[in-house]
């Protein structure tokens, strides 16, 4: 685990900077497991700051979300760099970001955090109901250590990380510029293994199987607000001329949003997991993800969010792309 | 008697070659069924996955895309990243639970009516095969 020290020390170099307008870390929920963003716009914030294994929000998000306001006459724009603490998987969210040139390398400053893997919400709240205090939570090398009420309770890790960080590749952030901590040797492989045996159904069965998730979705449109990927200035579904999704909620529409959801994040999804976290209805967002993410790794042998200097993927092509018909 | 399903295609022709190729095939007399509704878009590259969703999704058995052959784009690279585009997106209705086969991304020059016509014919027989589809709208 990070040193909290060193993070809130370097954390606070940056801040003190001229050019840093505020940096986005972590800080204690109100509620139980919770943990909300914090924004450190002084000096004075930074020990407020944490970082546990119940930090799971992808915080690049907010750096396509910032708001800009129309300047007033003869005002100049506020041009400072944000400043941003990532995790692995969050890094390549900025790494994809600047690669489809959303946002400048200059703009932000990267705080990384190698990360040995964070708790599943859901999970977590499964195993300890109706807790409202907050708690504190250790780690050590294979368990969560967290204390309740004066309790310890001792919980191999396995039982409550997300899913995605079982089969993590990228624990190391892949761009920054300050890495507080060590980084940790990699284990993971791609694991598809999921998507696997989904592929191996039948069409009818994979389009029933559709349907009932999709008929759960009441579009509240939370997958796409937490998406880091997700930085349309109009997203498609708010466009009224062409309306191509309408929104009276049903199976039909529902399908057709989630495609397009998912579609859209074809080649540049990073698998932070996020939308499904968020999502109220409990859908498996994340298995089309990934389903996607293999069809692309397959195809085109591309993977999101790894190289800045690269194109993303359907942007450009290779002459000799996989063609399915003989000319 | 029970009538034949006859499937709805919609086809999105490149302006440069497809859509000439069509138009020859109509005036060099070459007899192709006309399940087929032609829309002229500049480039195939033009083609948003999203037109052919709302396309399936208000009725269509089938989406034809047509576009120019490989380096002969007007526009340089559109048919490859359409190219890259269609493929993905097949294999994601796959996912889906809807036959990929609904999807047809073809290269049609624009001397080259006999093919549309084949293409054409070929498609309908495909899609009079796998019957409705099912991301029909619910009305």
């Amino acid at each position: 685990m990070v040193d909290l020290k060193k993070l809130r020390e370097s954390t606070e170099k940056i801040i003190n900077r001229d050019d840093v307008k505020y940096v986005i870390g972590w800080e204690k929920g109100t509620h139980g497991f919770q943990v909300t963003p914090l924004f450190i716009t002084s000096s004075d914030d930074v020990e407020r700051l944490i970082f546990n294994p119940l930090c799971v929000h992808n915080l690049t998000v907010f750096l396509m979300l910032q708001e800009k306001l129309p300047l007033r006459k003869g005002a100049e724009e506020d041009k400072r760099k944000v400043g941003v603490i990532v995790k692995g998987c969050d890094s390549r969210a900025i790494v994809q970001i600047i690669q489809e040139k959303g946002l400048n390398r200059d703009d932000v400053v990267i705080i990384g955090i190698p990360c040995t893997g964070v708790i599943d919400p859901k999970k977590i709240n499964k195993k300890f109901p109706n807790q409202t205090k907050t708690v504190d939570i250790d780690e050590d090398a294979n368990n969560f250590v967290i204390k309740i009420d004066g309790k310890t309770h001792k919980v191999p890790k396995e039982e409550l990380l997300m899913d995605k960080c079982k089969q993590c590749q990228f624990p190391n952030p892949i761009i920054y510029d300050v890495l507080v901590g060590s980084e940790i040797k990699t284990t993971g492989k791609p694991n598809y293994k999921d998507v696997e045996s989904f592929e191996k159904k039948s069409l009818k069965e994979k389009w029933e199987y559709w349907e009932k998730q999709f008929e759960k979705c009441i579009r509240c449109y939370a997958c796409r607000n937490v998406c880091p990927m997700c930085y349309c200035k109009e997203c498609m579904v708010d466009q009224l001329n062409p309306q191509w999704i309408r929104r009276s909620v049903n199976v039909s529409e529902n399908t057709a949003w989630n495609i397009m959801r998912a579609f859209h994040l074809a080649g540049r999804c990073i698998d932070c997991g996020e939308c499904e976290r968020v999502c109220p209805a409990e859908i498996p967002l994340v298995k089309l993800n990934k389903k996607l993410e293999k069809e692309v790794l397959e195809l085109f042998d591309y993977r999101a969010g790894l190289d800045v200097d690269v194109k993303p993927l359907l942007s450009m092509f290779k002459p000799d792309d996989p063609e399915e018909f003989i000319l | 008697m029970a009538k034949e399903f006859e499937p709805n295609i919609i086809g999105f022709l490149c302006n440069w070659c497809s859509y000439a190729g069509a138009d020859l095939a109509g005036t060099s007399r070459i007899k192709y069924p006309p399940n087929i509704k032609s829309i002229r878009v500049m480039c195939s590259g033009r083609v948003d996955t999203v037109f052919i969703l709302e396309a399936l999704r208000k009725g269509a058995d089938g989406v034809l895309i047509a576009g120019c052959h490989p380096g002969d784009c007007h526009y340089q690279s559109g048919n490859y990243k359409t190219n890259r585009r269609i493929r993905l997106l097949k294999k994601f209705l796959n996912d889906m639970g809807v036959e990929p086969e609904r999807v047809r991304f073809e290269y049609v020059s624009a001397s080259e009516g006999q093919k549309f016509a084949q293409v054409v014919t070929d498609f309908v027989n495909q899609l009079k095969k796998l019957g409705p589809t099912p991301l029909k709208e619910i009305a």
